[in-house]
């Protein structure tokens, strides 16, 4: 057997352990920037998802995006187990995995809207329709020999199917589901819900930078011209650039260095080269990182003032730099590199791939929101509401939902306040 | 014998004032002091009930935001007593709870930090009090300074004042001598950013709406001027009354009363601004005293560190 066939097939298969790695940087992401009282519950719902997202992708996901079928959706390869098929270099078994790795990460951005309020059925129903009509459509789209595709869409690793896709169904879920119990004011002022544990939220970082070199230099399907060596240097310095843009620019204008928010920068940087890796030079990665960690503080701020209460910020890092991320390929795409598309505004490409990128971002970015907004409205309507009672948010969702502390020796079960029996 | 009210009484009153409509700082602190002077005069006649008159003459003595007079609708209870006489710490122990609990009663919350007359620490002899804060200038540790802080803010309530005044001007000859004055600067020395780069006016945290105006605004003018009266050996406790105490020896503070007395009469009404509700001219007027309240404490830094080396 060809050994570069070979090779090809373990690196994917690496970087699909690194992509499902992530997971584990969101789980201390999330439950580092949320309270004590959620974390257990935090931490469980996103192993327990990507199970559910793993089956539903094994079901109909792969079958939908890259099924034979029509501009908009496929439809076969449904229960997916072929041993032998080889397409594009990569046994398909190893490209099934590193597909669902993606699709698993995208379901668990979402649900970044969910944090602190959502009840765990929410969860559980979303997860299977979320695996079925959001994120395989948008793919397929891009990836799977779609309508975007074919305009030459350029998304090299997945800012618009992934992180973009994955964030308006948090928009759409943190609309339905409304702030969180003191978060802003009867003025309309906001308060700060303060996460329990920065370490966690640092570490949960590091390790999805980590885990995005599987994500973007796994991208490259394979291991010729040791391509991924260059795709990787992009990433990396992009999350640099974006964790210094986001902290000169909260120090800027908070006159304060906030942790948070640098953190949020670094994967800022991330989500923006994410789409541009294979396709701009490292001067441009930089810049692309620098500015998408830039724009997340702004983000946050927006979302904020607009009463939209954003618990992980998955908004703005996956959301409005995924945007960016996207656009920035129309700007720095090198006409050596757009192997998909044209180059970039300033490479003499003119406004054609800016414009491309653009409807891309557009109709995904619509696509995905409304139809999590109907999703999730018609389950609101549905489940007599998709967020637990009062009582049940003050106690925490770890002893709500699931009958047990996330720090059973820091915290101690609520005493029955009713005294009149009732 | 007048009747006295009791601690329930003064506790309505207390929530007369602070839901009231008093915008000035004299009037508001008059008022709580009249609150907390019957509110002691209960708990003495309390104690005397029990364990007869007091047996040593003694001053009550208020410290913090009330030893300054300058308490808002929400501060919280710090006192002490000294008083004249061996083996009475008990009988004045005593009265220190009663005071703290009745306190506590009316509205003024327990202090946190314990600084309060039924702490032997804040109820001690004439003897003991000058001992305890020359040990707390010669340990010269962060706490023991803070604690020195405190007592430096006392203003005596009911009793003797000259109890109190002897132990302060002591105190100071003491800093004077171990060159402490640098070391008293950097004990406060955390002065919190009010404005930024861009001259907009900063919140407390990059995701919260609100400035909290204690921290950012008033602390810089009141431990700015604190130094200066340790320096200057100025007994009195209240910011404004310091500086008029100061002004001969250093005429620059005359701006500066007024800024501060302004400040004060905004910090009546509230604890707390949302820089997104005010007006530009509202703004403009934080802005303005954040930036003298920096100002006050870099120049007192300043001669603090010449008095140092000098």
């Amino acid at each position: 057997m060809d050994a570069i066939f070979l090779m090809n097939n373990v690196w994917i298969i690496v970087c699909t352990a690194l992509v499902l790695l992530m997971q584990g940087g969101f789980i201390l992401l999330e439950a580092g920037s949320t309270r004590m009282k959620n974390a257990g519950h935090i931490a469980g719902k996103t192993v327990f998802t990507v199970g559910i997202a793993s089956l539903m992708f094994w079901a109909v996901g792969y079958g939908l995006i890259y099924g034979e079928g029509n501009a908009f959706i496929g439809l076969s390869n449904f229960f997916y187990g072929d041993a032998t098929t080889m397409g594009e270099g990569l046994a398909g078994s190893v490209d099934f995995m590193f597909q669902l790795a993606f699709a698993a990460i995208a379901l668990t951005i979402a649900f970044g809207g969910f944090a602190e309020r959502a009840k765990l059925m929410a969860y559980v129903i979303f997860a299977i329709l979320f695996s079925i009509v959001v994120y395989p459509v948008i793919a397929h789209w891009i990836w799977g020999g779609g309508w975007l595709g074919a305009h030459g869409k350029q998304d090299f690793a997945g800012s618009t199917v992934v992180h973009l896709t994955g964030a308006m169904a948090a928009l759409a879920a943190t609309m339905i589901l409304k702030p969180r119990i003191g978060k802003y004011n009867k003025d309309g002022s906001s308060n700060d819900i303060a996460g329990h544990n920065q370490v966690f939220t640092a570490l949960g970082v590091l390790i999805l930078w980590v885990g995005w070199f599987g994500f973007n230099a796994g991208s490259t399907f394979g291991v010729e011209d040791a391509f991924f060596g260059y795709v990787a240097l992009n990433t990396q310095l992009a999350a640099g650039a974006g964790a210094i843009g986001a902290m000169l620019m909260v120090w800027l204008l908070s006159g304060k260095a906030d942790v948070p928010t640098t953190l949020n920068g670094a994967l800022a940087g991330l989500v923006a080269i994410t789409a541009s890796c294979a396709f701009v030079e490292p001067w441009a990665a930089v810049l692309i990182g620098l500015i998408g960690g830039m724009f997340v503080y702004f983000s946050m701020k927006f979302f904020d003032k607009k009463r939209i209460d954003d618990p992980i910020f998955a908004l703005s890092v996956h959301g409005t730099v995924g945007v960016w991320g996207t656009l920035s390929n129309g700007l720095f795409a090198t006409p050596e590199l757009a192997t998909v598309g044209r180059p970039g505004l300033f490479y003499g490409g003119g406004f054609e791939q800016l414009g491309v990128q653009l409807l891309g971002v557009g109709a995904s970015g619509l696509y995905a929101f409304v139809v999590s907004f109907v999703i999730l409205k018609v389950m609101d309507v549905a489940m007599g509401g998709l967020r637990v009672s009062e009582e049940e948010e003050i106690m925490g969702l770890d002893i709500s939902e699931h009958g047990g502390y996330g720090y059973p020796e820091n915290l101690t079960p609520p005493k029955s306040t009713d005294k009149s029996g009732a | 014998m007048v009747s006295l009210k009791t601690y329930e009484d003064l506790g309505r009153e207390r929530e007369a004032l602070i839901s009231g409509k008093i915008t000035d700082n004299e009037q508001m602190n008059d008022r709580h002091d009249e609150i907390i002077r019957e509110t002691f005069d209960v708990a003495r006649a309390t104690i005397e009930s029990e364990q007869g008159p007091p047996p040593a003459p003694f001053a009550f003595f208020l410290m913090g935001s009330a030893g300054r007079r300058e308490q808002t609708t929400s501060s919280d209870q710090d006192h002490g007593i000294i008083f004249k006489g061996e083996d009475v710490q008990d009988y004045f122990l005593k009265l220190g709870k009663e005071v703290s609990e009745g306190l506590d009663t009316v509205g003024y919350p327990l202090c946190d930090g314990n600084v309060m007359a039924s702490n032997s620490l804040w109820c001690r002899s004439v003897e003991a009090f000058h001992h305890q804060v020359a040990g707390w200038i010669e340990e010269e540790s962060w706490q023991s300074l803070r604690n020195f802080s405190i007592i430096f803010d006392g203003r005596v309530l009911v009793g003797e004042p000259e109890f109190l005044e002897n132990v302060k001007i002591e105190a100071c000859h003491l800093i004077e001598r171990n060159h402490l004055y640098g070391r008293l600067r950097d004990n406060v020395g955390y002065v919190k950013k009010g404005v930024g780069a861009f001259g907009q006016l900063l919140t407390d945290h990059p995701h919260s709406d609100h400035l909290e105006i204690k921290r950012t605004v008033y602390f810089p003018f009141v431990n700015a001027i604190r130094l200066l009266a340790m320096k200057e050996k100025e007994t009195s406790a209240p910011t404004v009354q310091r500086m008029n105490g100061m002004e001969g020896a250093y005429p620059f503070l005359n701006s500066y009363r007024d800024d501060f007395e302004s400040l004060l009469s905004l910090r009546v009404e509230k604890d707390v601004i949302t820089p997104d509700r005010l007006s530009k001219e509202e703004k403009k007027e934080w802005k303005y005293l954040i930036r003298r309240g920096r100002k006050l404490f870099r120049e007192v830094s300043r001669i603090m560190e010449e008095g140092n080396e000098s």
